[in-house]
C-alpha cells in the first residue's frame, strides 16, 4: 500500500514485482525482500488463519471453554445480530472523528508547509511530542480533562449548555479521544503532500485567473489529495478498530465500539472465543470494503 | 470577473524598484515594451529578470514604480486582475490535470463557454492535441515546455511572459522551440517578453532586447545594433565578445576622435564614442580585426596595434582564433574566417600586429 509511502517508508514491494523475469538483480531483489515476507507469514498469515479456523469452532457441549473445530457459521450470525449497534458505533465514530481530525489537521498542515517559516520545526515536534507518553496514559489524561468536575464540564454546566451534565460517559467524549488520539497521523501525510508541491504551481493558479478561494479549491487540495487519502486511511481503519477510548472515556453500555465487544468475548465470556473471532473478522470485512469504496472514488493513480 | 482589467497597448514598466530585506533586485528600472513586439530580457543570472517578470504578472509587488499596459495602471492588482499570463521556469504544470485540462484552466475560469474547444486549438497550434488525454507526469520536457507555452498562450494575453522557457532543454530541442516560439508569435501577433540568459537566444528571437545587469538595464535595442555598438563595457562583453582597452578621449580628427591608450594613439567615430571626452574603454570584436606578420605601416595607424606575442592558435575549421599578448594592452581575440587558401603560416611566440576598419571600433564608458 503506497499511501504509507508518503510519510517517508519505503515500499519495499513494488519494484522487484515489477520485474518479469529474476534476473541477477531481480534475485538479490527477492533475497531482500525475503525477512519481510516471512515476518507477514510468521505473524500476520498465520494468525490471520489461525483466528479464522477459531471463528468457525463450536462450542463442546457439557465442557465450558472447550470448542472443537467446525464450519460453523452462526458464530457470524451472532456476531453481527447481538452486536450490530456495536458496528455502528465503531463506524459512525470513526468517521466522525476522521472528519474532525481533517477539519483540523488540514489548517495546520497547510500552515507548517506555507506559512510557519522557521517556526515550521517547533510545530512538527509539537505534533509529534505526544507519542513520547503512552497512548493509555494520554486518554486516562482526557479523562480527567473531560471529567464532571475539570473546567471545560463545569464551564459548560454553569452555562446550561451540556443537556447530560457530563463529557464522559458520552460518545462526545469517544469521538474526542479518537480524534485526538490520531491527529498526528492525518496531519502528517497532508503536511508532507503539501510541502512537496511546488509553490510556483500555485501562483500558476493566481495567473491563469483563480482567486485564492478558487486556487485553492482547484490547485492545492487537489494536489494534496494523496496525503488527505493516506491520512483519512491511517485515521479511520485504526479509530474503528480501537477500543482503549471507549473503555476509559464513554460509557459502560451505550458507547461501546466492536473492539469492546472483541475484548469482552476474549477475556470475560466464557466460550467467547469464536464469536470474538467472528467479530474481528467481519470487522476486517467491513472496514477493508469501506476502504475499498472510498479508495476508488477518491484515490488517485498514485495510491492503486 | 471582479476587478479583472482590460488593458490594451504596450507594457510600461516606469521607475520600478524592488528590494527584498537585505537586497534590491530591480533597482529603478523604466521601460516600454511596443504592443505585438518580441522582447528579450537578457542578463547573467541573479540579475533581477525573474522579478521584472514576476512584478508584472502581479506575483510580486514593486516596492516603488508603477506598471501600466496601455493606459490602465495595473500596480498593486492582484495577478488573477491582469490581462497578462506567464510561462514559469519550471513549467508549474498542475499534475492533477490532464495536458487538456491543464490548457483549459484558464478559460475555464474566466467563464469561457467553449473552454475545452478553445483548449484543443491552443494545442493543435503547438502540435501537442495527440497528448491532450495525458497527465504531465507523463510528457517529455519539451512536451511539457509546449503545455506551459499552450496553457498560458490560450488565453490570449494581452503580455505573454516566459521566464527561461527553454532554459532545461537540450540544445537541439532549445534551438528547435527557438524557431517555435518565434512562429507562434508572429502567427498569434501577442506581445512575449521572453527572459533568458543566453545572448544567442535573445538574439535571434527578439525584436528589441534590454541588457540587464545588477538590476539595471545596460542597454535597449534590435539585436544588431546593440552588437554592433555596445554602450557599456558589461554589454560588449555580454553581448558577444570584445576586445577592451582603456584610454583617454584628448583631440579630434575630422569625423574622429583620437584615443591615447598607454602605447597607441587610436581613432574612433565621433557616433560611435560614448564620450567625447575625458576615459574611455575602445573596443573591437574579435572577428572585425585582422592578424599580420608585420607592421601594417602609416595607412593602418589608428586603426591598428602591435606589436604582441602570438600566444595561442586554435583552429576551428570556418575560422581560426589568435590570441595575443600586446604590452599594456592585455591579451587581444582575433577571430578570423579561413577564406584565403595561403594561410600566413603563425606559431605562438611570433610577433604580429593586429588591424580593423576605422568603422568597426567603438567606445564604452571606463
Ligand atoms: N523573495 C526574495 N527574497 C530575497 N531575495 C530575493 C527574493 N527573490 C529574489 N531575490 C534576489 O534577487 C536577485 C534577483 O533574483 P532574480 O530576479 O530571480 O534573478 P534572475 O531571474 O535574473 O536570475 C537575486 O540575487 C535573488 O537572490
Ligand atoms: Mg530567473
Amino acid at each position: 500500500m503506497s499511501a504509507l509511502a508518503h510519510i517517508g517508508g519505503s515500499t519495499s514491494g513494488s519494484a522487484p514485482a515489477a520485474q518479469p523475469t529474476p534476473t541477477k538483480r531481480g534475485k538479490v531483489a527477492y533475497l531482500l525482500l525475503l525477512p519481510g515476507v516471512l515476518w507477514l507469514i510468521v505473524f500476520f498469515v498465520v494468525p490471520l488463519v489461525q483466528l479464522f479456523t477459531v471463528s468457525l469452532q463450536s462450542k463442546f457441549p457439557g465442557y465450558p471453554g472447550y470448542y472443537y473445530r467446525d464450519v460453523n457459521f452462526g458464530n457470524y450470525l451472532t456476531a453481527v445480530v447481538d452486536y450490530w449497534p456495536h458496528f455502528a458505533r465503531s463506524l459512525l465514530y470513526a468517521g466522525l472523528a476522521t472528519l474532525l481530525a481533517f477539519i483540523l489537521a488540514y489548517p495546520l498542515a497547510y500552515a507548517m508547509a506555507f506559512k510557519a517559516g522557521k517556526w515550521r520545526g517547533v510545530m512538527m515536534i509539537c505534533v509529534i511530542a505526544p507519542f513520547f507518553t503512552s497512548f493509555i496514559l494520554r486518554t486516562i489524561a482526557w479523562r480527567q480533562i473531560l471529567s464532571d468536575d475539570g473546567w471545560i464540564a463545569s464551564a459548560l454546566n454553569a452555562l446550561h449548555l451540556l443537556p447530560g451534565g457530563h463529557i464522559t460517559e458520552t460518545w462526545v467524549a469517544v469521538v474526542a479521544g479518537l480524534t485526538y488520539n490520531f491527529l498526528p497521523f492525518m496531519v502528517l501525510p497532508i503536511y508532507a503532500s503539501l510541502e512537496r508541491a511546488d509553490p510556483k504551481i500555485i501562483e500558476a493558479g493566481g495567473d491563469l485567473y483563480a482567486n485564492g478561494l478558487t486556487t485553492f479549491r482547484t490547485v492545492t487540495l487537489p494536489m494534496s489529495m494523496p496525503g488527505v487519502l493516506a491520512g483519512t486511511l491511517l485515521t479511520f481503519i485504526p479509530a474503528a478498530g480501537d477500543y482503549v477510548n471507549a473503555e476509559l472515556l464513554g460509557s459502560d453500555i451505550s458507547t461501546k465500539m466492536v473492539g469492546n465487544g472483541i475484548e469482552s468475548q476474549f477475556f470475560r465470556v466464557v466460550d467467547g472465543y469464536p464469536t470474538a473471532a467472528a467479530l474481528s473478522f467481519t470487522l476486517m470485512a467491513a472496514i477493508l470494503a469501506l476502504v475499498f469504496l472510498y479508495v476508488r472514488k477518491y484515490g488517485t493513480e498514485e495510491l492503486l | 470577473m471582479a476587478g479583472f482589467r482590460e488593458a490594451q497597448g504596450d507594457l510600461v514598466l516606469e521607475n520600478v524598484t524592488k528590494s527584498f530585506t537585505t537586497f534590491t533586485a530591480v533597482d529603478d528600472l523604466s521601460l516600454t515594451v511596443p504592443r505585438g513586439s518580441f522582447f528579450a530580457l537578457l542578463g547573467p543570472s541573479g540579475c533581477g529578470k525573474t522579478t521584472t517578470l514576476r512584478m508584472v504578472a502581479g506575483l510580486e509587488q514593486p516596492t516603488s514604480g508603477t506598471i501600466r499596459i496601455g493606459n490602465t495602471d495595473l500596480t498593486g492588482s492582484r495577478p488573477y486582475e491582469r490581462p497578462v499570463n506567464t510561462v514559469f521556469q519550471s513549467y508549474a504544470l498542475f499534475p492533477h490535470l490532464s495536458v487538456r485540462d491543464n490548457v483549459a484552466f484558464g478559460p475555464k475560469r474566466r467563464g469561457v463557454k467553449d473552454a475545452l474547444a478553445q483548449a484543443d486549438a491552443t494545442l493543435s497550434l503547438v502540435q501537442l492535441t495527440h497528448l491532450a488525454g495525458r497527465k504531465p507526469t507523463q510528457l517529455s520536457g519539451g512536451q511539457q515546455q509546449r503545455v506551459a507555452v499552450a496553457r498560458a498562450l490560450v488565453n490570449h494575453p494581452e503580455v505573454l511572459l516566459l521566464d527561461e522557457p527553454l532554459g532545461a532543454l537540450d540544445l537541439k530541442l532549445r534551438r528547435e522551440m527557438q524557431v517555435e516560439l518565434k512562429r507562434i508569435q508572429t502567427e498569434v501577433g501577442l506581445t512575449f517578453v521572453h527572459v533568458t540568459h543566453d545572448q544567442e537566444e535573445a538574439m535571434t528571437m527578439a525584436d528589441t532586447v534590454a541588457v540587464m545587469n545588477l538590476g539595471k538595464i545596460e542597454q535597449m535595442g534590435a539585436p544588431d545594433v546593440l552588437y554592433d555598438l555596445p554602450r557599456t563595457k558589461f554589454v560588449a562583453n555580454f553581448l558577444g565578445q570584445s576586445n577592451l582597452m582603456s584610454g583617454h578621449v584628448d583631440d579630434t580628427d575630422g569625423d574622429n576622435v583620437v584615443v591615447s591608450t598607454a602605447q597607441h594613439k587610436l581613432r574612433l567615430r565621433k557616433s560611435r564614442a560614448a564620450a567625447g571626452s575625458g576615459d574611455i574603454a575602445f573596443g573591437v570584436r574579435p572577428e572585425k580585426t585582422r592578424i599580420h606578420n608585420a607592421d601594417p605601416g602609416p595607412a593602418a595607424a589608428g586603426n591598428s596595434i602591435g606589436p604582441g606575442t602570438l600566444v595561442d592558435v586554435s583552429f576551428t575549421g570556418v575560422a581560426t582564433q589568435y590570441l595575443v599578448d600586446v604590452p599594456e594592452a592585455g591579451r587581444w581575440a582575433v577571430y578570423e574566417q579561413n577564406l584565403d587558401l595561403e594561410r600566413i603560416d603563425s606559431r605562438p611566440g611570433d610577433t604580429v600586429w593586429i588591424s580593423w576598419d576605422p568603422g568597426h571600433a567603438f567606445g564604452v564608458r571606463p
